[in-house]
């Protein structure tokens, strides 16, 4: 290592040291050993020089050190009333004794104080300059990490904001052109199965296409719904709806793809009018329609009831099929993705359905849940709040 | 041939075009098939169609204009939107400004043909009667007597209060067409009824009640979800 290195090192420990004592005793402290030194080398220099000593000299510096080193005026000012005494008593003849009849004693004694005064404002003004800069170039640093900060912060935000742009249109153009292809399959097909020129043979072929592409629209739809939802809750258009008119609606959906089935529909009495964004409420029934109607193993009529239990408008769609398993259940009732548990053959497509009813029903700040009915069959329920249009 | 009925289709993605031509072709209507929003305008003027379909998302024009241009010529000719599902408030817009009624894609051969067929009935009876109002309007088992002020489900008559009679006679009046809630709310209660539906949900809702009319197998009334109603006409 370098001298300079060493220096440095030496320096740092000091200030660090200085920095650790507290005030009051490092003060008395310098104050103390200062003036020791002082008459340490006094004594020192009279005993070579005799009568013409540099006694008062010694100690004027003395004192320039206590006020630099000291905090306020007080330690100087005792240091100059004390080194002037140890002069007169010390070094000043008669030797050991405190004599003011000596000629320009006074003087002496006035001008140390002057010093150490006009020192300790000097030290004073240079130790609130420094702190004062310390200070500043403090505040300039932490402006400046705010700044980086903040700046940070902008970039992440633009960059995050400019990808959602990004997704989102990719997803419209997406669904746009998944969708218009897959109206055009399924009507082509079901005009082809309209026109009687097929070959019996080939009619089942015809209705599978058309079935399938079906069941695509659908898909499409399930998933620009979630997307729409996973933006956050800010995207939903809510506005006062009529449960029975929605849940109508998605009967007739229901219905028009899957003639062969029954479905209920119990209305209630009260009348449910709540704050909902329509499309995706009928989704979300649509969805647990057709869930009876592919997984519940029964072809017997499927209920939806509709109620309003204190502030809750209630949706219940029950089945009279195989029932649910008890995992399923408690997945559902504790909100967690359903998409692994229901990957094997038999749920096939279920998972993403429920999954969308549970994000849709969520953005809405409803309740999901789902059981066994004890007459057989499975209940899927859903709440929404009624909101505060009671006027 | 001649007694044929001309379609003319205003659509831009031909493979959608094909099979509704198809489908026209299958059920005895003359297709006529335009692929942009000018090239709509121009085989309008000269070949003066039936009924227009018509494509809202057009690549030159924006699908508003092209209808606003349609019904702005004295000739009432029928037309039906197309229109994609996110965008309802350009299907309102749309009814508001004049189309007769709208199917939604991705929409069935099925769905599409029903609206053509009683779009232009209605057109008909509307060109038959010359704008003279009927005083008693017939659907299924239910009679609307306006000039009586009197209506009758299966014989028997039913009460309703002022409101909701004038609901049941804007529609039964323009039976077989969408009517938005603005609509509803306009000539039912007037022009500053206010822009909240709410009231004219409620009386449907009691209307639908008196008449024992369930919404998922709707024997009068059908509901436009976020447009308006509809009743089925005769």
């Amino acid at each position: 290592m370098t001298p300079s290195h060493w220096y440095s090192r030496f320096c740092h420990a000091v200030s660090r040291l200085y920095h650790r004592v507290p005030v009051l005793p490092r003060d008395c402290g310098f104050t103390v050993l200062l003036l020791c030194a002082a008459y340490l080398l006094s004594s020192i220099l009279i005993s070579h020089t005799g009568g013409e000593n540099n006694s008062a000299l010694v100690f004027v510096l003395a004192v320039v050190l206590i006020s630099l080193l000291t905090t306020g005026y007080f330690y100087g000012i005792v240091a100059s009333i004390v080194g002037t005494f140890c002069i007169n008593v010390y070094f000043m003849v008669p030797y050991a004794s405190f004599s003011l009849s000596r000629a320009g004693y006074p003087v002496t004694m006035l001008s140390m104080l002057a010093i150490s005064c006009v020192v300790c404002t000097l030290t004073a003004r240079v130790k609130r300059q420094a702190s004062e800069a310390i200070r500043r170039e403090r505040n300039a640093k932490s402006l400046y990490e705010q700044n980086e900060r903040l700046n940070a912060e902008k970039t992440a935000i633009q960059l995050e904001s400019a990808r959602e742009t990004i997704r989102g249109n990719i997803l419209r153009a997406v669904s746009h052109d998944l969708r218009t292809p897959l109206t055009a399959i399924s009507g082509a097909a079901s005009v082809l199965l309209s026109s009687g020129e097929i070959n019996p043979k080939n009619t089942c072929l015809l209705q599978d296409i058309k079935a399938d592409a079906d069941t695509l629209i659908v898909m499409v739809e399930n998933l620009l719904s979630i997307t729409r939802i996973q933006d956050g809750k800010t995207s939903l258009k809510k506005r006062e709806e009529m449960l029975e008119e929605v849940a109508g609606d998605a009967i007739l959906a229901t219905r028009r793809r899957f003639p062969d089935f029954e479905i209920r529909l119990e209305m209630s009495e009260d009348l449910l009018f709540l704050p909902m964004e329509p499309l995706l409420i009928k989704q979300v029934i649509v969805n647990l329609l057709e869930n009876a109607i592919r997984h519940s193993g029964s072809t017997a009529p499927i209920t939806l009831r509709l109620s309003q239990q204190d502030n809750w408008a209630i949706v219940d769609v029950r089945d009279q099929g195989r029932g649910l398993d008890a995992a399923l259940c408690k997945s559902i009732q504790e909100g967690k993705p359903l998409t692994q548990d229901l990957s094997d053959d038999s749920t096939r497509g279920m998972g993403i359905g429920l999954s969308v009813c549970q994000s849709i029903i969520k953005a809405h700040d409803g309740f999901f849940a789902a059981g066994n009915s004890p007459e057989g069959g499975a209940v899927f329920r859903f709440g929404l709040p009624m909101g505060e249009s009671e006027s | 041939m001649s007694d044929k009925r001309l379609i003319l289709l205003i659509e831009d993605d031909h493979a959608i075009s094909n099979f509704i031509c198809r489908a026209l072709t299958a059920n005895e209507y003359k297709p006529l098939a335009a692929f942009s929003g000018k090239e709509g305008l121009s085989l309008f003027f000269s070949h003066g169609p039936d009924l227009v379909l018509l494509d809202l998302g057009l690549p030159d024009l924006d699908g508003l204009e092209v209808l606003s241009q349609l019904r702005d010529l004295p000739r009432e000719v029928p037309i039906i939107i197309i229109s994609a599902r996110d965008r309802e408030s350009e299907k309102v817009r749309a009814l508001d400004m004049g189309a007769d009624d709208y199917v939604v894609k991705p929409f069935g051969v099925s769905e599409l043909l029903a609206r053509i067929r009683s779009t232009l009935r209605r057109a008909d009876r509307l060109k038959i009667s010359q704008g003279i109002q009927r005083d008693v309007y017939q659907v299924k088992d239910l009679t609307v007597n306006i000039a009586k002020h009197q209506v009758i489900q299966n014989g028997e008559e039913i009460h309703f209060t002022q409101n909701e009679f004038k609901i049941l006679e804007l529609l039964a009046i323009h039976a077989g067409k969408v009517l938005t809630y603005d609509f509803i709310l306009e000539h039912v209660w007037g022009p500053y009824s206010g822009s909240s539906n709410q009231i004219l949900r409620v009386n449907m809702a009691n209307i639908r009640r008196k008449l024992k009319e369930n919404p998922s197998a709707p024997n009068y009334i059908y509901t436009e979800l976020g447009i308006g109603y509809r009743m089925l006409e005769d």
